[in-house]
């Protein structure tokens, strides 16, 4: 089973590879164009032999195997727009963007997880709740972060308004854009696992072992949260693949270098080579999130172990 | 049940406050779409009851326009999202075996796809060559929208009703049912789709407001509706850059939004209480 | 629970507060994508290598050209241009630098003639990947006279043959080897991408001494530089892309200023000036970058003159100016600025009137129709696609402001943006666009228009799409001067042939002009020195002469 899921993974990547070449090539302008645009200076000989010059003139199959090729051999090529090559390029902003996400989604899993048992098992604070989840929910991100830089940076003067330190970890670099980040993360958690929970506890078994005496925080967390933590899995896996792309918006407001930023200035720029790179290494990331949360999901659910 | 009904009590307010934009228009006397220059950023006032935006216009009229906008993106990019995927995640969890795998797969394909250059692709396609509104016209942007988040939104239903059918399935009572010759149609009807609800409306809540807010960073990046036509988007997304002179003019459409998001989640919690009977 | 986190990382976090004034941290929008002089030109690297490194000429704060490196200017009247013939027979010319005494590369090596000649070498070559190399191609010959002098032979003569451009020294003893091993390659092994902070690459009053990609770039004194010594230690660019937050940033201190070559948008530092009062020095510079709108000459209304004519007149830009840009964007007459040396301040002008915009329009038979706008005979509406960058939310204003004024005169615009990108790489340069387009062209002081005049530069499909005579404008007058005016070296009658020029551009709206953009430079109150430019060459070229209070 995880040997077939593997190969899959393979294939999809090799398909995807093809398919993201095929999109970035057909999309209007090619690099050369781009710099006409900016430059008025380059004529159209000088476009000619920028063309030849980075293989631009050659036809869409072969300038795909001559990528793929290379990258089989493990040459990742050269990123045009940073004038850097693309691993070189890859590795800050990956960490950069672990750092990020990573820290974001885990503290957005932690609260949500705990809110939502809250609304669950104790009614009472069901709309409190509800009102935070709608709260962190129902404000665009770049809306959220501005407002957070406003309050904690320009008025209090507490935290950097953006950027990252010139030098060291720069933790309290971090805290804004994270704190955005989960804000935004958080609500879905709470709401599903406050969801998946209160069905779990009306169940017939949940039921029994109440009936048997199990104490209450005894029944929510062993008994109830396992089964009722799946969908919120699920959910979990799908944010940490989207958010190994990067958090674009939480990223450019803040001024932080990162996965997203570096996907979308690549593929707005028409920097063929580092945004296949970056795509096909998140398209990995992806896929081995959602392999995780299903090998968890078994692990998890004893049913469907039997099945 | 009450949570439902006032779920629907907002939403049925916010269609109407949509549906009476042209009348409080013509009551106020103002053409939302023509800038006047001489009464920038007014603050609120009785002629301009939300005051007036960088432009001269007055901001509740054209938020009662940009409801309309933004409600058909998200209600538009929801449902279609739901259906495509409860369809596509029933059928994987119902056959099993190599559908399942087909199914769960292109989900990962997709999920992987780079949605940037798809997105710089249909801005750049030209909808009115096949047929389509010209673009630049709101019912073009919104159709450019609504198939990208469509195409995209459709994988975590999936996941979502593919895992709940899973289970359902394998509960003894639809084993039972099999065994006394329920045709699969009947189990699917009976048992499967009802098990569903609770996970895939939330989902679909989440999705109408999940929508609303990609419409408005879609418009932070500039692919989103363009102007003259009003959404909260692109309103909120204009505000931003005269924020710190000029708040008020995003605290309107940041606030419908929250608005909106809070009458989607209260019918989606309702729908679940009544599945409970509770 | 925020707040408590807050309060800990508050703990942690570097003292930033009692400044010494011998650092200054500037914010700019944009991040240099190459550091090398000649590889692609974008704004960000201008700005950024102003501080490092010095090209033979550039043009001041007034708009005249200056030598940085050189010692004078080579002009034919000091002999330092002659003219001449070439092998095969054209009139050319040789123009003469003397590098400045005492210009050194950061490591200690004297700039030479021998940096010059590889400069040359590797412009000349194809392969090297030089962005413009119409300089190059010119260039025939270059002869190193001694050391510290070279003479370089011109196949063509215009005005400007003492501007070197993007001509300037690259370190030979650092570049050579490596260009020389694989011209095709050197793009990708150039130490200025690869070994970014090594004081070798530098000439100028600082030097890179640290880099962190999209994010900020370190500057500190170059201990090489041998003129005027820069007052800061070091200068720290750090690249904030999106506007609110580069303003947050100011605003809690974390840069000093903001560059107004890649700074704030006008409306939003006028509306920063109006808020903090004298927290910060807001100097605003006209520029050379001119606001208009292309035309689609064969557009079967817009082909009309009068109709171009009437667009205009229906526009008040003097309000627009006054009430979205508080008066500090010069409304533009012809593609030529006010502050060049070469305006004409007698060209015709179009202020507003939209009775005469009206009167226009109905000699052109476009009568007034049912729904407000304007039919001809035929009973078509009077209706034009209006395009502009999607997401440029200043140029997006305009726009609809233009389109309801046009809605008076019985015009109708519909409105359809397009992300820069494929506007500019696809629907300009490719025709696609139906009506008018709004954007910007940026030009140098005294820039002769070919390019979007001359009737050869239409884009067309044999030629590769180049050119940027997007709408299709002809005029055989206007080829004659666009194609005379750079081979005219004097001064007078230039000036004549340029008032020509401004005169039929005034009559018959090749394109048409709305405004040139001010640049906002936002300074701290405690800084001094810095001369803003308004054109392409940063005013960071002049960075030794910034001083702190």
């Amino acid at each position: 089973m995880l040997l077939t899921r593997v190969l899959q993974i393979a294939l999809t990547l090799a398909i995807l590879s093809f398919c993201a070449f095929a999109l970035i090539a057909l999309m209007p302008g090619d690099p050369i164009e781009v710099a006409i645009a900016g430059d008025p200076r380059l004529t159209a000989e000088d476009a000619a032999r920028l063309r030849a010059l980075h293989g631009l003139d050659r036809p869409f199959p072969e300038r795909y195997l001559a990528w793929a090729t290379g990258l089989l051999q493990g040459e990742f090529g050269y990123s045009r727009l940073f004038a850097q090559p693309v691993a070189a390029l890859l590795g800050p902003a990956l960490l950069s963007t672990v750092a990020l996400a990573g820290s974001a989604l885990t503290i957005a899993l932690a609260l949500g997880i705990a809110l939502g048992a809250l609304s669950a098992s104790r009614p009472r604070t069901a709309p409190a709740v509800d009102a935070i989840a709608v709260m962190g929910q129902a404000m665009p991100t770049f809306w959220l972060g501005i407002l957070l830089i406003i309050a904690f940076a320009v008025t209090l003067g507490w935290l950097p308004a953006g950027g990252v330190a010139e030098a060291g970890a720069g933790l309290h670099y971090l805290v804004l854009p994270v704190a955005t980040l989960a804000i935004a993360h958080l609500a879905a958690y709470a709401r599903h696992s406050a969801a998946s929970l209160e069905a779990t506890l009306t169940e017939p078994w949940i039921r029994t072992a109440r009936a048997r005496g199990a104490p209450e925080r005894i029944v929510l967390w062993r008994h109830a949260f396992p089964n009722a933590a799946l969908p919120v899995l699920q959910i979990a896996a799908l944010d940490a693949g989207a958010l190994a792309g990067g958090a674009l918006v939480t990223e450019t407001v803040f001024a932080r270098p990162g996965m997203g930023k570096l996907l979308y200035d690549a593929v707005m720029g028409n920097d063929t080579n580092l945004a296949l790179v970056a795509l096909l290494l998140v398209a990995l990331v992806t896929m081995l999130a959602t392999l995780a949360a299903d090998l968890a999901q078994r692990a998890l659910d004893p049913r469907l172990r039997e099945r | 049940m009450t949570r439902l009904r006032l779920g629907l009590a907002i939403l049925l307010l916010l269609a109407l406050a949509a549906a009476a934009a042209p009348f409080v228009a013509g009551a106020l006397g103002h053409d939302p779409f023509a800038p006047d220059l001489l009464v920038r950023f007014e603050p609120p006032s009785a002629a301009h009851p939300l005051g007036t935006d960088d432009l001269g216009r007055d901001i509740l009229t054209r938020l009662l326009y940009g409801a309309r906008v933004s409600l058909a993106v998200g209600l538009a990019a929801a449902l279609a999202a739901t259906v495509i995927g409860t369809a596509a995640g029933v059928f994987a969890a119902w056959r099993g075996g190599a559908a399942d795998a087909l199914v769960m797969r292109l989900a990962d394909f997709m999920l992987a796809l780079p949605a940037l250059p798809l997105l710089v692709l249909l801005a750049a396609a030209d909808p009115s060559r096949i047929g389509l509104p010209a673009r630049g016209e709101a019912t073009g942007d919104v159709l450019r929208i609504v198939v990208i988040l469509a195409l995209f939104g459709w994988i975590g239903v999936a996941r979502l009703a593919r895992a709940a059918a899973l289970t359902t399935l394998s509960r003894d009572h639809v084993r039972a049912a099999r065994a006394l010759g329920a045709t699969e149609a009947r189990v699917l009807c009976r048992h499967v789709l009802p098990a569903l609800l609770p996970p895939v409306a939330v989902a679909t809540a989440l999705a109408v407001a999940g929508a609303i807010l990609a419409e408005s960073t879609l418009s932070f990046l500039g692919l989103g509706i363009s102007p003259p036509a009003p959404s909260w988007g692109n309103m909120l997304a204009n505000a931003q850059e005269l924020v710190f002179s000029a708040p008020w003019a995003a605290v309107w459409p940041g606030l419908a939004i929250m608005v909106t998001v809070a009458g989607c989640t209260l019918v989606a919690d309702g729908l679940r209480g009544r599945r409970r009977g509770g | 629970m925020m707040l408590r986190a807050a309060a800990l990382f508050l703990a942690l976090a570097a003292p930033a507060a009692a400044q010494p004034r011998d650092t200054l941290t500037i914010g700019i929008t944009q991040y240099p994508s190459t550091f090398h002089p000649n590889i692609e030109n974008m704004a960000a690297k201008s700005y950024v290598l102003g501080f490092a490194r010095r090209p033979l000429t550039a043009y001041g704060a007034d708009w005249r050209l200056a030598c940085l490196s050189c010692e004078t200017l080579p002009s034919l009247e000091n002999g330092g241009a002659v003219r001449e013939t070439t092998p095969e027979g054209k009139p050319g010319i040789r123009v003469t630098y003397r590098l400045r005494e005492g210009l050194r590369w950061g490591d200690g090596t004297p700039v030479s003639a021998e940096d010059l000649r590889f400069a040359w070498e590797a412009g000349r070559e194809a392969a090297t990947g030089f962005g413009p190399a119409e300089y190059y191609r010119s260039a025939y010959e270059l002869i190193v006279e001694d050391p510290r002098t070279v003479t370089i032979r011109f196949d063509r003569v215009t005005f400007e043959y003492a501007s070197a451009g993007d001509f300037q020294p690259l370190p030979a003893h650092v570049e050579r080897a490596r260009w020389r091993a694989d011209p095709r390659a050197y793009r990708t092994r150039t130490a200025y991408d690869t070994e970014t902070t090594n004081p070798a690459l530098w000439n100028g009053p600082y030097r890179i001494a640290a880099v962190q990609p999209g994010a900020s770039v370190t500057l500190e004194r170059n201990a090489s530089w041998s003129g005027a010594a820069p007052q800061f230690r070091r200068i720290t660019i750090r690249t904030v892309e999106n506007t609110p937050a580069l303003e947050a940033q100011l605003l809690a201190g974390q840069v000093d200023m903001i560059a107004g070559e890649l700074g704030l948008p006008l409306e939003q530092a006028i509306a920063l000036e109006r808020r903090t009062g004298t927290r910060f020095r807001i100097t605003y510079r006209p520029g050379l970058i001119y606001e208009h709108l292309d035309v689609r000459h064969d557009h079967p209304a817009l082909s009309d003159r009068r109709v171009r004519q009437a667009l205009l007149l229906a526009t008040d830009r003097a309000q627009i100016t006054e009430r979205l840009f508080a008066g500090r964007q010069p409304i533009a007459d012809t593609s030529v600025n006010p502050l060049d040396p070469m305006h004409d301040a007698d060209v015709r002008r179009w202020p507003f009137d939209l009775v005469r915009a009206r009167a226009l329009l109905d000699e052109a038979g476009w009568t007034p129709g049912p729904d407000g706008v304007r039919r001809n005979a035929a009973g078509e509406r009077l209706s034009l696609e209006f395009m502009t960058t999607a997401g440029n939310r200043g140029r997006e204003a305009v726009q609809q402001v233009l389109q309801g004024m046009w809605r008076q005169a019985g015009i109708e615009a519909r409105i359809r943006n397009e992300p820069p990108r494929v506007l500019f790489a696809e629907t300009l340069s490719r025709r696609r666009f139906q009506g008018l387009a709004l954007f910007a062209w940026i030009s140098a002081p005294e820039s002769v228009p070919r390019s979007a005049l001359h009737s050869d530069e239409i884009p067309r499909e044999d030629r590769n799409w180049s050119g940027q005579n997007y709408g299709g404008y002809r005029n055989p007058e206007m080829d004659v001067l666009t194609h005379a005016i750079p081979e005219e070296l004097d001064p007078a009658r230039r000036r004549e042939m340029w008032r020509r020029l401004q005169a039929i551009y005034a009559e018959d709206l090749p394109a048409i002009p709305l405004w040139f953009r001010a640049d906002a430079h936002v300074w701290p109150q405690w800084l001094e020195g810095v001369r803003p430019t308004g054109h392409l060459n940063a005013s960071t070229l002049w960075a030794e002469e910034w001083r702190a209070r």
